[in-house]
């Protein structure tokens, strides 16, 4: 398989991030809630099979464009884009595109564990179940828990409720969600910001296997955690124009390595290096 | 006279901890609290007294086997017959049909208003619901008795008595839509956004979304909803003395008119029975009744919500 060898343009990002397979393409993306322009013109490209982290400091709209690629801003009354998203070349704002479809295959885990009140099983299950898969339902659970990291724990109360696990536990579980209904992307918001030393190392472990089937986009407000599990890393930064209104925006795309060894601007490096943020 | 200045003010070790003056609003303001919560604790207990002791005395004149074994009422006739079972029977038949009509009406309501409306709709549906609960219920009656029983006579292929307990049962069930609707909105509103988030980041629907993780979470508190709309409806007075009447049959007819315990309460209670008498005591032995069944309702409730309660945070 030949990997196009891809150039991002854009204002902010001159630079080239490497070969790379896109699942999504970002063109000049703009989301606004209301009138007010929330994040302004985001070019990037996330590959194949990659792990893609989004840093930056708070407010600076890494979090509203992560929500963007399974249309979940689509839930917040007044919420729009400009610009555009390209999934496999398909337009995901197109006016044929149905945003169930979409989070059925870009599946997502939140900053706050959010099992449902239920038994175990059942919040692995909900997500076939909704997208009306009945048979084999055992072999779907056992399998997302395992690929979670999470089925030699659970596997004797799976009847138990969900809420009864600890919260890495419970993130794991999550996670094994998502995977149930076997998504080719998974967006991560900042998923280890609740969880405890210990239990972040055995997520970031668990990514590092996800990664061989899935592609990922994780939001993070921890630095190391950015350059210990991704691939590629986009630092965003909030810029406040003449009206004195704060908008953010991509600053810097690249591969992870060097966003962290040699950043071609400024902002990144003061970022990285702890002068702010 | 300096250092002993210092000393009150200054920060550090020196500075005692002990409170500086004391806090007497504090001690009432607990009290008066305390009295507040009592209130209701009384009421409910002089309630229980006062229903005692008639209740006893009715039942050293007529024996439990006639009061539950027979199924004539007839308490004020001559002579008196004491079957308790075709007030009980109304009591239940109008209560369901009631229930029948508001938890699918009172919870499609709820659903739409937590999570269908936009915040501008539900702005003006709510507070319109909640007067729905503020017509007072002899309006409803009249409605029942002038509106509704013609337009069923009309359409309905068996007949109906100028009384009967469909449509107080009917009207019951609109009563208490608002109380079903409002709190089961209030106890699905509070479900946290980030179980629907979860819920719609894995591909479901609204619908899907609503109905399996929105209604369960919030299933506590939609249970104590219903059981407050049951306990009004087993009570409500006004509409089934007008809509069904005081005539007591042992019948399961809802086209047949048929008294119910409050109905009988309030109709004995308005004058007919001396005090004293046999027929006095009556009404507080179906009050006693009527408060044991609305009593163990609650406690049934209590029960079923600890059980299948879906516990978030």
């Amino acid at each position: 398989m030949t990997q196009p060898n891809v150039t991002l343009r854009g204002p902010d990002v001159p630079n080239t991030p490497g070969s790379l397979d896109p699942v999504f393409t970002v063109e000049d993306l703009s989301v606004f809630y209301g009138d007010y322009e929330a994040v302004r013109n985001v070019d990037m490209m996330i590959g194949r099979r990659e792990i893609t982290a989004m840093i930056g400091p708070s407010g600076c709209g890494k979090s509203t464009v992560l929500r963007c690629f399974n249309r979940m801003n689509d839930l917040i009354p007044g919420a729009h884009i400009k610009g555009k998203i390209l999934y496999h070349e398909e337009d995901l704002y197109g006016d044929h595109v149905d945003p169930i479809e979409v989070r059925r295959r870009i599946g997502m885990v939140f900053q706050k564990p959010n099992p449902f009140p239920k038994p175990i099983y059942d919040n692995v299950a909900y997500g076939p179940r909704v997208n009306g898969i009945k048979k084999n339902m055992d072999s779907i659970v056992e399998e997302a828990l395992q690929k979670a990291a999470l089925w030699d724990e659970v596997k004797d109360k799976l009847k138990q409720n969900a809420l009864s696990l600890s919260g890495g536990q419970q993130q794991r579980l999550c996670i094994a969600r998502a995977i149930a209904v076997k998504p080719e992307v998974i967006l991560m918001d900042e998923p280890c910001s609740a969880l405890d030393p210990i239990a972040t190392t055995k997520i970031e472990d668990l990514m590092q296997e996800l990664r061989q089937e899935y592609t990922i986009l994780i939001v993070t407000h921890n630095m190391q955690q950015a350059a210990r599990v991704s691939d590629r890393t986009a630092f965003f930064t909030a810029d406040v124009d003449d009206a004195g209104v704060r908008h953010g925006r991509l600053v810097e795309f690249d591969q992870t390595t060097r966003i962290f060894t040699k950043p071609s601007d400024k902002r990144t490096e003061d970022y990285i290096t702890g002068r702010f943020g | 006279m300096a250092s002993a200045n210092n000393r009150a003010t200054a920060p550090g070790p020196n500075r005692s901890l002990a409170r500086s003056r004391p806090r007497y609003g504090e001690a009432a303001v607990k009290v008066l609290l305390l009295a507040a919560a009592l209130v209701s604790i009384a009421t409910t207990l002089g309630i229980v007294a006062a229903l005692l002791e008639p209740t006893i005395e009715f039942f050293s004149e007529v024996s439990l086997g006639e009061f539950f074994g027979s199924t004539s009422w007839g308490p004020l006739f001559s002579p008196p017959s004491f079957g308790v079972w075709p007030i009980i029977v109304a009591t239940l038949e109008i209560t369901l049909i009631a229930i029948i009509v508001a938890i699918p009406l009172g919870l499609a309501a709820a659903i739409y208003l937590s999570e269908y409306a936009t915040p501008r709709v539900r702005k003006i549906f709510k507070p319109v619901l909640e007067v729905l609960a503020g017509i007072p219920t002899v309006v409803f009656g009249f409605f029942a008795f002038s509106f509704v029983t013609p337009l069923l006579q009309d359409i309905l292929p068996f007949s109906l008595d100028p009384r009967n307990a469909l449509s107080a049962g009917l009207l019951v069930g609109v009563m208490i839509i608002p109380i079903v609707a409002s709190l089961s909105e209030d106890a699905m509103s509070a479900v946290p956004r980030s179980l629907r988030e979860g819920s719609f980041a894995l591909g479901a629907s609204k619908m899907t979304t609503s109905v399996s993780v929105v209604l369960p979470a919030a299933f506590s508190g939609i249970v104590a909803a219903v059981i407050l709309a049951i306990s009004r409806a087993a009570g409500e007075t006004m509409i089934v003395a007008i809509a069904a009447g005081f005539k007591s049959i042992f019948t399961f007819n809802p086209g047949s008119e048929m008294a119910t315990m409050a109905a009988f309460i309030a109709s004995a209670g308005s004058g007919d029975a001396p005090v004293g008498s046999i027929a006095y005591k009556t009404i507080f032995a179906v009050g006693s009744l009527l408060f044991i069944m609305t009593f163990a309702m609650n406690w049934f409730s209590a029960r079923m919500v600890k059980k299948y309660r879906e516990v978030y945070e």
